[in-house]
Order: structure tokens, then sequence, then C-alpha cells
């Protein structure tokens, strides 16, 4: 069982009036997409999406989000990172 | 403006290494381990004591790109994205964590060196202990050596720049380009957000390709293609690259 610390993300999403809220997850974790939709929604206004493809680390990240109103992004199963300025 | 935050999900419950693992290293009379976990499983006080009780030196160093302990990124798979060598310092590399593509990384790492060593990986998940060896990692090296071979003898190359802003390196490729030039080589520069290496097939005319985002490209989705693909850090000195593989 993973800590996912939803109440966390929930303190987040209000904290921020986030409106919509995009959930990415590896694939490890792509099976708690519903539990987490679920629990996002019942317990704060945004209204919840989920990244569908891939989520190799945290350097995979999507890009063009604002098209579709997201103002935050909630990235599960990898931390920050420091990218390297060159291979 | 988007924001991020950035989720861990560390695993809940306490992490020991299971009886086989210990029997495993009791019966090689391991000294030395090399210690490694993917960010869900850094928690690991009671695996070091477990090692420790063994009389067994636990080595750990910082990967680069992490802010530090045990933590490996997928893309830690070169020898220097680690800031001390502990892998050639330890007799065993032990990983902590599921899936394969973190121990993976930890073999790549060693494809310059003499010798590869094994990776013991404790599924802590699962609760079940397995070895990675150099021949999950043969296929792979064989491509590396072949599709460096095809670059240095290439003379148009397509360069691959992901708009994904953590891999995004779109400087490095404009400097490739200019080095290529000079060489009398001609580079064009290919954009997308996920590589789907079945739109290579829609550019007969590239020879050789190069990719700037995750080295994983060059290194694991090299065995799903036939086009040559190599990956940027090789790009600049592909014959040094290649005596190194060839090692």
């Amino acid at each position: 069982m993973y800590h996912l610390e939803l109440d966390k993300v929930v303190e987040r999403i209000n904290f921020l009036k986030a409106q919509r809220v995009l959930v990415q997850l590896p694939d490890g974790l792509k099976t708690k997409a519903e539990e987490i939709v679920d629990y996002l929604e019942q317990k704060t206004n945004a209204k919840v999406f989920i990244w569908f493809s891939s989520c190799f680390g945290a350097c995979d990240l999507p890009f063009g989000l604002e098209v579709m109103g997201i103002d935050l992004m909630v990235h599960f199963g990898h931390n920050k990172y420091w990218k390297a300025e060159k291979w | 403006m988007v924001r991020i935050e950035y989720i861990n999900a560390k695993w809940a419950g306490e992490i020991k290494l299971g009886k086989e693992v210990l029997e495993y290293f009791k019966k090689q009379k391991i000294t030395s381990v090399a210690l490694f976990a993917s960010s869900q499983f850094t928690e690991l006080d009671s695996v070091k004591s477990q090692l420790k009780n063994l009389g067994i030196s636990v080595n750990i160093t910082k990967a680069k790109r992490t802010d530090g302990g045990v933590q490996i990124l997928g893309c830690d798979c070169y020898a220097d994205s680690f800031e001390r060598p502990i892998i050639q310092k330890s007799e065993v590399i032990l990983y902590v964590g599921d899936g394969l593509f973190h121990p993976k990384a930890l073999l790549l790492s060693q494809i310059n060196f003499k010798e590869i060593k094994p990776v013991l990986i404790w599924d802590c998940v699962a609760e079940k202990m397995s070895i990675l060896t150099e021949k999950e990692i043969k296929i792979q090296i064989n491509k590396m050596k072949r599709n460096l071979r095809i670059y240095i003898n290439s003379f148009k190359i397509g360069i691959l720049v992901t708009t994904k802003p953590g891999q995004q390196y779109i400087n490095l490729a404009l400097r490739l380009k200019e080095v290529l030039k000079k060489q009398g080589k001609k580079a064009f520069i290919f954009t997308d957000n996920t590589f789907d290496l079945k739109q290579l097939e829609n550019y007969p005319f590239i020879e050789c390709w190069v990719n700037t985002a995750c080295p994983r490209i060059g290194t694991d989705d090299i065995t799903t293609t036939e086009k040559a693909l190599i990956n940027i850090r090789d790009a600049f000195a592909p014959a040094t690259a290649l005596e190194m593989i060839s090692k």
C-alpha cells in the first residue's frame, strides 16, 4: 500500500482555489486513478482529469495544459529532480 | 501557469529484506553492498540494520539529479550519474523496489566497465528476490554498438527534441547541428512530446537519429525499431563512445 497523501492534495487544491486539476500517475499507480479522482472531487470543488499516457519520471511532465484550463497538476510517484545541464 | 505538486507515494509498510536475500548474502559471503531504491522505497533503516548485523558494509551515493540518499532515477544509467563510484567498490548491487526499469539502469551504468556486476532485486511489494544479470542488456548493448557505427558513417542525421520541459535540450540539439555541419553532414531537428519510434519510418532520408530526450530511448527503446538511433551524450564523440562500450 502506498501513501497517496490525498488530504495534502485536497489542502493544496483548496489553498490554490484550483478549478481544474490534472492527476498524473506512473504505470504502477494508474489503477488508483478512480480512487484518487473520486476522493478529490468529493472533497473539493475542482474538476479532476487523468493524464492518459506516459509518466516515466518527474522529467516526464505534460506540456500545454493551459489550453484545457488546467491550473494544478498533481504528479504521483516521483519527487522533484534536478535537471542536468547536459548529458 | 500550471502549478505542480509532487506526491512521492511512499510505501506504507516497513521495508525489510526477506530471508532468501539474507541467506544469499551469507552463502556468498558478501561483505559490501551498493544500496539503491526508487523513491517509494527509500526508508531503509531496517534494511541497513539487517545488513550491518550480517557484517556487510553498506555503500550509498547520491544520484546527481536526486535530492540524495539511496534514490535512483530511471535516467541514472551512466557511471557518472552518481557522485561516488560505489558500484565498483561493492561486491553486490542491491536494489529495493518493484519493476525492472530502475535496476536495469544500474546494469546500463556499468557498460563501460570490464565487468558488469549483477543487480540483486528485493521486491518488497511482492516479497520476492531476483537477480538481474548482464544477459538482460546484451541485446541492448549490441544494438547500441551497431547504431554508433551507423551514426559515424551517416550523412543525414535527424535530431529529436521533446517539448517536455524536464527532458528538453534544444540548445544541445542546435549545438550538435552546428558541429555536424562543420563535419560536412546535414542535420534536421524534429520535435514532439512523446516520441513514437514508428514515426521514424516516415523520414527515410534520415540515416541515423539522435535522441536528446530521456536517455532510456537510446538504450532500451532502440530494440523496438530497425532505425538507428543514439543518445545525444554519444553524438559529439561517437568513436570514443563505441570504444568505451566495446571494452
